[in-house]
C-alpha cells in the first residue's frame, strides 16, 4: 500500500489536534486546561518513572507532576507569563527542570554537536573520495562523448539482466 | 540446590578461563589436541550454565523461597509463564540469560565451524570464552542468583516473594528481553570472527560472509526486542508512548544502528573489497555498545525507568570496556596493511558514495542518540549543573535525520555501482519523484499542514514506488522470457537474489514503520471525567460508558469500564478498559483497551474515579497510522528472512582495480 492511498484515506483522521474538555487550570482530579499544557510541555517530568514532559505524563497523580501543574495554574491565575513561570521554577528546580537543555552556555553544545559530528563526517566522506577516487591518466584525445555512450548503454543492459 | 548451582557457575568460570589459555596456547605451540580441548570446554561450559539456568528455574517455578532471587522477582499467585519470565526479571538472573545465550552462540559457532576456519577459529573461541568469562565472573561473584536468605538462625523460607513488578506481567515482556538479549549477545560472535581474522590476516571473503549473516541474525534479533519493548510499552504503560528516548531504551538503539551501517557497508567490501578498516570498527562498535548499553542499565550512572537496582557493577562493565577497546584499537592500527582497500571509487555518482552517505547519516543518529543519553553526565561532570535531555530534544534532532535517511533509502538502489550518468539518473528517478510529489500535493490540498509530517510522506511515497518499480521492472524481464505471470516472476526474481529484493522488502518494512511514527504529529487526546450512563467524544468517536464492574482474584483487584464505541454515528461495539491493584507489590496498572485498525488506534486508558467518587477518569486517544508500525515489522522480519535464504542464481562480482578508463585507452594504443 502506497503512502498516497493512506494518506487520502486517512485525513480526517490527520487533522490538527483539539482537547475537546475546556477546563480552567487543574481541576480537582487533576485533569489540565490547555494554557496549563501549554505551559506544563515546556518542563520535564522528574519523577523518575517516565521521561515525559510535565505537560503529557499521563499519570494525574504523578509526585512531582501534580503539583506542578497546580502551582503552574495558580501563577497562571495570578497573570504570569509562561516564561515568567517558567524562569521561576528553573530558578527554583534548576536546569534539569525544563524539558529539553536550554539553547545557552555549556548546554548549547548538546544541540550543535550533531550537526557538528554530521559536518566532520561530511568533510571526511569528501576527503576519502578525494584520496582513493581513480585518477584517469592524461585522456589524450579520448571520445568522452562516446564513451558516455557507451557507459549508457552498458547501464541499460544490466538494468535489463535484473 | 542453591550449592549445586553456585558451584556449576564456578566450573563453567574454570572451562571458560581454561577454554581462552587452550585455544591461544594451541594454536600458538602447533598442538591440535590444546585447541580441540578447548573446544570440548566450550560444551561444558554450555552444559554446566544450563544446569545453572535449569536449577533457578526450577526454583523460580516450585516457589524456592530460600532464595533471595526468587523472593524478590516471583510470587505464589503467578501464573507459570510469569514465572519462568521471572528468570531475567532481575540483575542476577538476567546475567545468567545472557551466560546461558552466549554459551549457546558459542556451541553452535564452534560445532558449525569445526571443520571450517581453521586458523582462526581458536582466536574466535578464545575471544567469546573470554567474554563468556567476563559475564560468568558477575554472577560468580558481584550478583549472585543462588544467595539464599539467611537470619540469625540460618536460611529462611519466608513462604512467598514480592513477585515479578506488574507492568512486566504482560505477553510481550515475556519475550522481548530474550529477543533482545539474543540481539545484543549474539553480537560476540560477529567481533569474534572480525577479531579472529584480523589476528590471522584471513584471506579471502568467506569470514566476511559468515560474519555478514551473523550480524544480519543479530540485527534481527534486536530489531524484534526493540520493537516488542515498543509494543509492550505502547499497550501497557496506559498513555500509547512506544518509545519514550529512555537511556535503556537508547542503549538498545544504538548497536541497532551501527549494525545496520554494517550491513550496508559490508557490501563495499563483499564486491570492491572496500572499506574493511570501517568495517571492523563497525562489528566492533556494535560489540561494545551491546556492552555499554548492559552497563547503562545496570550501573545506575543514568537515571532509567527501565534500569536494574544500581551496585558495584559498573566498575566491572568499565574495565571490560577499557581493556577490550584498547585491544581493538591496536589490533586495527597494526593490520592497516592487510586492511587495505583494494579498488577506488570512481564517481560521487555511485552506489559506492551512497553507502558512505548512508553510513553517514546512521552514524550520525547513532551519536545524537548516545550524546543525548550521556548529555546529563557530561554536562554534571563540566558544569556541576543537572539537565533533563528528554523526548524534546530527541524528536527536533533525529526527526531531519531520520527523513534524509529515508532519502537515502530512495535514491541508494536506484544508483549503479561504479558510476551512474546523469541520463540513467533521469531514467531512475523522474517517475519516482513525480509520484511523490504528487502525494505530498494531494495531502496538503486535502488539509494536510504539517511540514515534516509531509516531508515523511512524500519520502516514504518515494522509496515505495522505487521498490515497486524495481520489483516490476525485473519481473516483467522474467514474465516476457518465461511467459508466467508477473507474481511468479516476483517470486522467481526474489529467488534469484534474495539479498537484493529481500534487502528492498527490509526497506518497505522501515518505510511502513516511518509511515507509523509520522502519524504520530496527528495524535489526539483528552482526559475527561465521566459520569456512568454520559459519553465523551473524540475525533470521530463517541464513547458511551454503559457501566462499571469491580471484582478480584488471587493476584489482583480489578475495577473494569464497560464502553459502547461508536464512530459518526456507527456502532463500534463495546471496549472494557481495566484498572488493577496487584496484592503483592500493592501497585496499579492499566489494562488499556485498543481498537486497533490501519487508519487509527483508539486508545481508551480507565484512569480511576474522581475524589468524590462518582465520575470515572478517562483518558482517551486516537493514534493516526500507528499500526503500520507493527505491520512494518512484520514485513522486516519476512525480508531479513528472505536475505537468509541462499540466492538461486550464485552472484560472482569482479574486482577490478580501475586506473581510469583514459588511462586503459592510453595502455591499449601503446
Amino acid at each position: 500500500m502506497g503512502a498516497s492511498a493512506v494518506g487520502a484515506a486517512l485525513v480526517p483522521a490527520l487533522l490538527p489536534k483539539g482537547r475537546a474538555q475546556e477546563i480552567k487550570g487543574v481541576n480537582e482530579s487533576g485533569i489540565m486546561g490547555p494554557d496549563v499544557v501549554r505551559c506544563a510541555s515546556r518542563l520535564a517530568c522528574l519523577c523518575g518513572s517516565c521521561k515525559n514532559t510535565v505537560g503529557d505524563c499521563a499519570m494525574l497523580e504523578c509526585g512531582y507532576c501534580a503539583p506542578m501543574r497546580k502551582r503552574i495554574a495558580a501563577m497562571q491565575a495570578d497573570g504570569h507569563s509562561d516564561d515568567d513561570i517558567v524562569a521561576a521554577i528553573v530558578k527554583e528546580n534548576g536546569k534539569q527542570a525544563l524539558a529539553s537543555p536550554p539553547t545557552q552556555g555549556f548546554s548549547l553544545f548538546a544541540w550543535t554537536a550533531p550537526w557538528i559530528a554530521i559536518a566532520i563526517g561530511l568533510a571526511a566522506i569528501f576527503a576519502f573520495i578525494r584520496r582513493f577516487s581513480a585518477k584517469p591518466q592524461p585522456a589524450g584525445e579520448a571520445d568522452t562523448e562516446l564513451l558516455d555512450r557507451y557507459q549508457d548503454r552498458i547501464e541499460k543492459d544490466t538494468a535489463k539482466l535484473d | 540446590m542453591e550449592n549445586i548451582g553456585a558451584l556449576a557457575i564456578l566450573l563453567a568460570f574454570c572451562f571458560a578461563i581454561y577454554a581462552v589459555i587452550a585455544s591461544v596456547a594451541g594454536k600458538w605451540s602447533k598442538r591440535p589436541f590444546l585447541v580441540l580441548s578447548a573446544q570440548r570446554a566450550v560444551y561444558c561450559v554450555w552444559a554446566l550454565v544450563t544446569v545453572a539456568s535449569g536449577l533457578l528455574i526450577y526454583a523460580l517455578m516450585y516457589g524456592d523461597y530460600r532464595l533471595a532471587y526468587v523472593a524478590s522477582h516471583s510470587n505464589r499467585a503467578m501464573s507459570l509463564v510469569y514465572k519462568f519470565a521471572a528468570w531475567w526479571g532481575g540483575q542476577e538472573g538476567s546475567l545468567l540469560l545472557w551466560n546461558w545465550l552466549l554459551a549457546s552462540y558459542a556451541v553452535i559457532v564452534v560445532y558449525r565451524n569445526r571443520t571450517k576456519f581453521r586458523e582462526m577459529m581458536p582466536y574466535v573461541t578464545a575471544i567469546l570464552m573470554a567474554t563468556q568469562t567476563f559475564f560468568l565472573i558477575l554472577i560468580a561473584f558481584v550478583a549472585k542468583p543462588f544467595n539464599v536468605l539467611t537470619s540469625m538462625h540460618g536460611v529462611v523460607d519466608v513462604g512467598d516473594g514480592n513477585g515479578l513488578d506488574p507492568l512486566l506481567q504482560y505477553w510481550t515482556m515475556a519475550i522481548h528481553p530474550p529477543n533482545l538479549y539474543l540481539g545484543y549477545v549474539g553480537s560476540t560472535v560477529p567481533f569474534a570472527f572480525a577479531i579472529g581474522a584480523l589476528i590471522t590476516k584471513q584471506p579471502g571473503e568467506g569470514w566476511i560472509y559468515t560474519t555478514r549473516r551473523w550480524v544480519l541474525v543479530t540485527w534481527l534479533f534486536q530489531t524484534t526486542g526493540i520493537l516488542l519493548g515498543a509494543g509492550w510499552a505502547y499497550a501497557v504503560l496506559g498513555w500509547g508512548g512506544y518509545w519514550g528516548w529512555d537511556p535503556v531504551e537508547n542503549a538498545s538503539l544504538l548497536p541497532w544502528i551501527t549494525a545496520t551501517a554494517f550491513l550496508h557497508s559490508v557490501m563495499m567490501q563483499e564486491k570492491k573489497g572496500m572499506m574493511k578498516v570501517w568495517n571492523i570498527v563497525l562489528v566492533s562498535t556494535t560489540f561494545f555498545l551491546c556492552i555499554f548499553g548492559t552497563f547503562l542499565t545496570r550501573s545506575g550512572v543514568v537515571s532509567s525507568v527501565h534500569a536494574f537496582a544500581s551496585g558495584s557493577i559498573g566498575k566491572f562493565f568499565v574495565t571490560f570496556l577499557a581493556i577490550g577497546i584498547a585491544a581493538t584499537v591496536y589490533l586495527i592500527l597494526n593490520r592497516l596493511d592487510f586492511l587495505k582497500s583494494e579498488s577506488q571509487l570512481e564517481s560521487v555518482l555511485s552506489r559506492e558514495s551512497s553507502f558512505l552517505f548512508n553510513n553517514l547519516i546512521l552514524l550520525a543518529s547513532c551519536f545524537a542518540v548516545l550524546w543525548g543519553t550521556l548529555f546529563p553526565v557530561i554536562s554534571e561532570a563540566v558544569t556541576g549543573e543537572k539537565i533533563s535531555v528528554d523526548a524534546p530534544f530527541y524528536n527536533r534532532v533525529q526527526v531531519p535525520i531520520g527523513l534524509f535517511l529515508i532519502l537515502l533509502t530512495g535514491i541508494g538502489p536506484l544508483i549503479a555501482w561504479r558510476r551512474s550518468s546523469v541520463e540513467s539518473l533521469k531514467r531512475a528517478f523522474l517517475w519516482p519523484m513525480l509520484a511523490s510529489a504528487g502525494v505530498a500535493a494531494v495531502l496538503a490540498v486535502l488539509g494536510v499542514r504539517h511540514f515534516y509530517a509531509l516531508m515523511s510522506f512524500m519520502l516514504c511515497a518515494f522509496v515505495l514506488i522505487t521498490v515497486a518499480l524495481e520489483f516490476v521492472k525485473g519481473a516483467s524481464a522474467i514474465s516476457s522470457k518465461s511467459g508466467s505471470n508477473l507474481l511468479t516472476s516476483m517470486v522467481e526474481l526474489t529467488h534469484r537474489n534474495t539479498r537484493r529484493y529481500g534487502g528492498y522488502m527490509v526497506h518497505v518494512g522501515i518505510v511502513l514503520i516511518f509511515i507509523g511514527f509520522t502519524g504520530k504529529a496527528f495524535d489526539k487526546d483528552t482526559t475527561q471525567e465521566v459520569v456512568p450512563g454520559n459519553s465523551l467524544q473524540i475525533g470521530r468517536y463517541t464513547l458511551h460508558v454503559a457501566s462499571f464492574d469491580q471484582g478480584q482474584n488471587e493476584n489482583y483487584q480489578w475495577g473494569k469500564l464497560n464502553i459502547d464505541v461508536s464512530k459518526d454515528g456507527d456502532d463500534l461495539g463495546r471496549i472494557e478498559p481495566e484498572h488493577r491493584l496487584y496484592r503483592a507489590s500493592k501497585s496499579a496498572t492499566s489494562e488499556v483497551a485498543i481498537r486497533r485498525r490501519l487508519n487509527d488506534d483508539l486508545y481508551v486508558n480507565f484512569a480511576g474515579t474522581s475524589p468524590d467518587g462518582q465520575k470515572v477518569i478517562i483518558q482517551a486517544y486516537v493514534f493516526p497510522l500507528v499500526t503500520w508500525i507493527w505491520v512494518g515489522y512484520w514485513v522486516v522480519l519476512l525480508g531479513t528472512l528472505v536475505c537468509l535464504v541462499p540466492s538461486k542464481t550464485k552472484l560472482i562480482w569482479a574486482k577490478t582495480e580501475v586506473v581510469g578508463i583514459a588511462g586503459k585507452h592510453a595502455k591499449a594504443e601503446n
